[in-house]
C-alpha cells in the first residue's frame, strides 16, 4: 500500500471536474428540460474528437509549422510534433486549448440542436432514448473504422495538457486541475442563473407538459432544441477536458457505459438540481477511484473473486435502490419562486 | 463504470488469467462465426454462404426478439436486461452440455427454465415494485439498463471463478459439405429448425389459447382488461416466464454457433432491438420479419457491400443501429403497415364466417 495521497487528491478533482460537466449538462437536458439524452456519450465524444483534430491540424498552424497527417508512416513524427509544441510552448498551447473549446462547443451544440429535431418526429417520447444511444454508438462505430480522425481503432496518443510546459509535473497538474473546477463553477453558476430565470421556468414547463406549454404559445420544438445547444455543447467541453486529461483518444472510451455513468450521478445526486447533479458526481467519481484502488489492492492479495466485477455490481445496485427508494435523489428539486410571488402568498 | 474517467485503471492490467477481448468491447463484436476463407472470392460460393448465415442469423435473432416484442407489447416496457436472458440460456447451455447431460433436449429445457427464472426473478424484484411507484418511462429504461448491468457482472464473477471464458457448448458437429470457400455443418440443421417451431408455438399460443387472448387484451388494453377480469398478475408472470425461456434457447442455439462468453447478449441486443423496431415494436409476425431483414442486412447485404463498394467490416455492427434510426424516424410503424395489409387480403379472399 504505497499511494502519493496529494496526487490522488488532485486527479480526484481533475475527474469530479469533468464528471461534474457531464452531470450539469444531462440535467439541464433531463432534469430541467426533460429531454432524455441516452445520448451524453456522443457529445463527449464529439469534444474528444475535437481534440484530436485541433491538435493535429490546428496546433502546429498555431506554433508556425505544418500539420503532419497523424496516422500510418507519418504517426511518430506527428506525435513527436504536437508533443513538442505542447511541451515547449505553453502560449501555444492555451491558444489551441481555447480554440478547441470553441469549435467543440460549436458543433457538439449543433449537433445537440439537430438531435433535437428528432424529438418532434418520433411516435413515442422514449423511441428518443433510443434514437440518441443508438446513434452515439454509431458514431463511435464509423470513428472506429475511418482513419483520418483518431487513427481508426488504434486511437490517437500524445494529446498533453497545455500546463505541462510550465516544467514541474505536480504544478501542471494542479494548474489544469483548478481549470476544470474554474470551468464547472462557471457552469454551475450559469445554469443556476438559466434555470431560475424566466426561461428556466419556461424549461420546468416544457417538462411538466409540453402540451400545456405550447396552448400558451410557448415554442416547445425551439426551446427543446436551445437547451439541446446549450448542455450539448457543455457535454462537448468535458469531453475536450476528458480526452487532454486521459492524453489519449479512443473510441472506446465513448461506449454506452459513458452515459449510464452521468445518469447515475443525475439520479443519485437528484434530477433537476444543479447540486445534486455536483453530489452526484462527486459520490459516483469518489466511488469509482476507491473501489478501483482497492480492486487493484484486493486482486493483489490473491483474492478469487475479480473484484473489478464487484464494482460494476456495486453500481447497477445503487442505480435500482435509488429508483426504488428515493427517486428523487440525494438532494431533491426544490420549488423555486420569485420574490413578487412570495408577496403574493404572504 | 469502467468508463469514468481514470489515469491509471484506464490503462490498467486486467488480471492476466482473463483473454484481453472478453474484457474490451470491441473486439468482441466480430465473435460472429467465420465460415469462409475471404481470400477466395468465388461469388456463388461466398453468396451462398452469406445466406445460409442471413438465415441462421435471422432465425435466431427472431427468437430473441419475440421475446423483448412480447414485453413491449405486454408491459410497455423496453427491456434491455433482455441480452442477459440470452447470455444466461448460452451459459446454462454450455455447462449442461459439459457436465450434466448430453442429451440436447433437456438441455435445451435447462436452459428455457433457467432463463424464466431469471426473467421472473427481475420482474418481482425489479420491476414490479417500481411499476408499483408510477415510475416513469425513462426511470423504467435506466432500471433496465442497470439491472442488466447486475446480471452481467454475476455472469462475469461466476465465469470468472470457475474459468469458463470462450467455451464451446459440447453438440456433435458433423461436416456435411465441405466446399473450396464454405462449409455446411448439422448445425444450420439444428439451430434454424428449432427456433423456428418454437416460434411457430409460441404464435399458437398466443392465437388459440385462453392465456394467448389474454396477453392479447393486455396488450391492446391493460385496464380494460384488469375490468373484465384477465387476472393481470399471472398474465403477466406467465409473459415473462416465456419471454425468458425463449430468449434463454436462442442464446444457447446462439452459443452453438459460436463461442460463450459473457458479453455476447449485450454485443446482440441492439441488433434485437433493430427487429423489433423494424416490425413496429409490438407486432409478432412484423417482428419475425424485422428478425430475417437484419439478419439478412448484417449478413448478405454486408457482404455484397463489401465485395462492390469495399466497405469494410469493421462497419458491420452500424448496420442494425441504422435501421434503428431510420424505422424510428421515418416509418415508426415499422413493417407493420405491410404484414397488416398481407393479413386483411387473405381474410379478405376466404369466406366471411357467418
Amino acid at each position: 500500500m504505497n499511494i502519493d495521497f496529494v496526487a490522488t487528491g488532485i486527479a480526484l478533482a481533475t475527474f469530479f471536474g469533468i464528471s461534474a460537466l457531464m452531470a450539469l449538462s444531462l440535467n439541464l437536458e433531463y432534469g430541467v428540460a426533460g429531454i432524455p439524452n441516452f445520448g451524453q456519450a456522443l457529445f463527449v465524444s464529439i469534444g474528444a474528437y475535437t481534440t484530436a483534430l485541433t491538435y493535429t491540424y490546428l496546433l502546429p498552424v498555431l506554433a508556425a509549422h505544418e500539420a503532419i497527417y497523424p496516422c500510418g508512416s507519418t504517426l511518430t513524427e506527428a506525435l513527436q510534433l504536437r508533443t513538442g509544441i505542447i511541451r515547449n510552448a505553453l502560449d501555444v498551447g492555451l491558444f489551441n486549448l481555447f480554440w478547441t473549446f470553441l469549435i467543440a462547443a460549436a458543433i457538439g451544440g449543433l449537433v445537440g440542436y439537430l438531435a433535437s429535431y428528432p424529438a418532434l418526429r418520433v411516435k413515442e417520447e422514449w423511441y428518443l432514448a433510443l434514437v440518441l444511444l443508438v446513434a452515439s454508438e454509431i458514431v463511435r462505430i464509423i470513428v472506429r473504422g475511418y482513419e483520418p480522425i483518431i487513427c481508426a481503432h488504434n486511437g490517437m496518443s500524445g494529446i498533453a495538457q497545455p500546463f505541462v510546459a510550465v516544467g514541474d509535473s505536480r504544478l501542471a497538474s494542479i494548474l489544469f486541475a483548478g481549470l476544470v473546477l474554474a470551468l464547472v463553477a462557471v457552469v454551475f453558476l450559469y445554469s443556476e442563473r438559466l434555470i431560475r430565470s424566466p426561461y428556466g421556468r419556461l424549461l420546468k414547463a416544457v417538462r411538466e407538459n409540453d402540451q400545456v406549454a405550447q396552448s400558451l404559445g410557448k415554442q416547445v420544438a425551439r426551446v427543446r432544441g436551445q437547451i439541446m445547444f446549450i448542455g450539448s455543447a457543455i457535454a462537448a467541453i468535458s469531453g475536450v477536458l476528458f480526452v487532454i486529461n486521459l492524453g489519449f483518444a479512443s473510441a472506446n472510451d465513448y461506449v454506452v457505459a459513458l452515459t449510464l455513468d452521468v445518469w447515475l450521478m443525475v439520479v443519485l445526486g437528484g434530477i433537476g438540481n444543479n447540486w445534486g447533479a455536483l453530489l452526484g458526481a462527486f459520490v459516483v467519481t469518489v466511488l469509482d477511484r476507491v473501489t478501483a484502488i482497492a480492486a487493484i489492492q484486493l486482486d493483489a492479495i490473491d483474492v478469487p473473486i475479480e473484484f473489478t466485477f464487484v464494482r460494476f455490481l456495486l453500481f447497477g445496485v445503487i442505480i435500482l435502490i435509488m429508483l426504488r427508494f428515493r427517486p428523487q435523489g440525494l438532494v431533491p428539486e426544490k420549488a423555486l419562486t420569485t420574490k413578487a410571488h412570495q408577496v403574493l402568498q404572504s | 463504470m469502467s468508463h469514468i474517467p481514470h489515469l491509471t485503471s484506464h490503462i490498467s492490467h486486467p488480471p492476466s488469467h482473463i483473454p484481453y477481448h472478453v474484457l474490451t468491447h470491441h473486439q468482441n463484436e466480430y465473435n460472429r462465426p467465420i465460415l469462409v476463407d475471404w481470400n477466395i472470392t468465388l461469388p456463388t460460393t461466398l453468396l451462398l454462404d452469406s445466406l445460409i448465415r442471413s438465415i441462421q442469423v435471422g432465425s435466431l435473432y427472431a427468437l430473441m426478439a419475440i421475446g423483448l416484442t412480447l414485453t413491449l407489447a405486454v408491459m410497455r416496457l423496453p427491456n434491455f436486461a433482455h441480452a442477459e436472458l440470452i447470455t444466461v440460456g448460452a451459459y446454462v447451455g454450455l455447462v449442461s452440455t459439459n457436465w450434466i447431460t448430453g442429451n440436447l433436449l433437456l438441455t435445451i429445457t435447462l436452459c428455457f427454465i433457467v432463463a424464466a427464472l431469471v426473467a421472473l426473478v427481475s420482474h418481482k424484484v425489479v420491476y414490479q415494485p417500481l411499476e408499483q411507484i408510477n415510475s416513469s418511462i425513462y426511470t423504467m429504461i435506466l432500471a433496465t439498463f442497470a439491472l442488466g448491468l447486475i446480471w452481467r457482472y454475476i455472469i462475469f464473477i461466476l465465469v470468472d471463478f470457475f474459468r469458463l471464458y470462450d467455451l464451446r457448448i459440447k453438440v456433435p458437429i458433423a461436416i456435411w459439405y465441405q466446399g473450396q470457400a464454405m462449409t455446411l455443418t448439422n448445425i444450420f440443421f439444428w439451430v434454424v429448425p428449432t427456433a423456428i417451431i418454437l416460434i411457430v408455438a409460441l404464435s399458437l399460443l398466443l392465437n388459440f389459447t385462453g392465456l394467448g387472448r389474454e396477453m392479447r387484451a393486455l396488450a391492446d388494453n391493460r385496464s380494460l382488461a384488469r375490468v373484465i377480469g384477465v387476472p393481470v398478475d399471472r398474465v403477466v408472470n406467465m409473459t415473462w416466464i416465456l419471454t425468458g425461456g425463449l430468449a434463454g434457447v436462442a442464446g444457447a442455439l446462439w452459443g452453438v454457433q459460436t463461442s460463450v462468453n459473457p458479453l455476447m447478449g449485450f454485443l446482440a441486443i441492439l441488433s434485437v432491438f433493430a427487429a423489433t423496431i423494424l416490425g413496429g415494436m409490438t407486432s409478432f409476425s412484423g417482428t419475425i420479419l424485422g428478425a430475417y431483414v437484419v439478419g439478412f442486412s448484417e449478413n448478405l447485404v454486408m457482404q455484397l457491400l463489401n465485395y462492390y463498394v469495399g466497405l469494410d467490416f469493421s462497419f458491420k455492427p452500424a448496420i442494425p443501429f441504422i435501421i434503428i434510426i431510420l424505422v424510428l424516424l421515418f416509418r415508426p410503424q415499422g413493417l407493420t403497415g405491410f404484414t397488416e395489409s398481407l393479413r386483411t387480403r387473405t381474410i379478405r379472399r376466404s369466406p366471411a364466417p357467418q
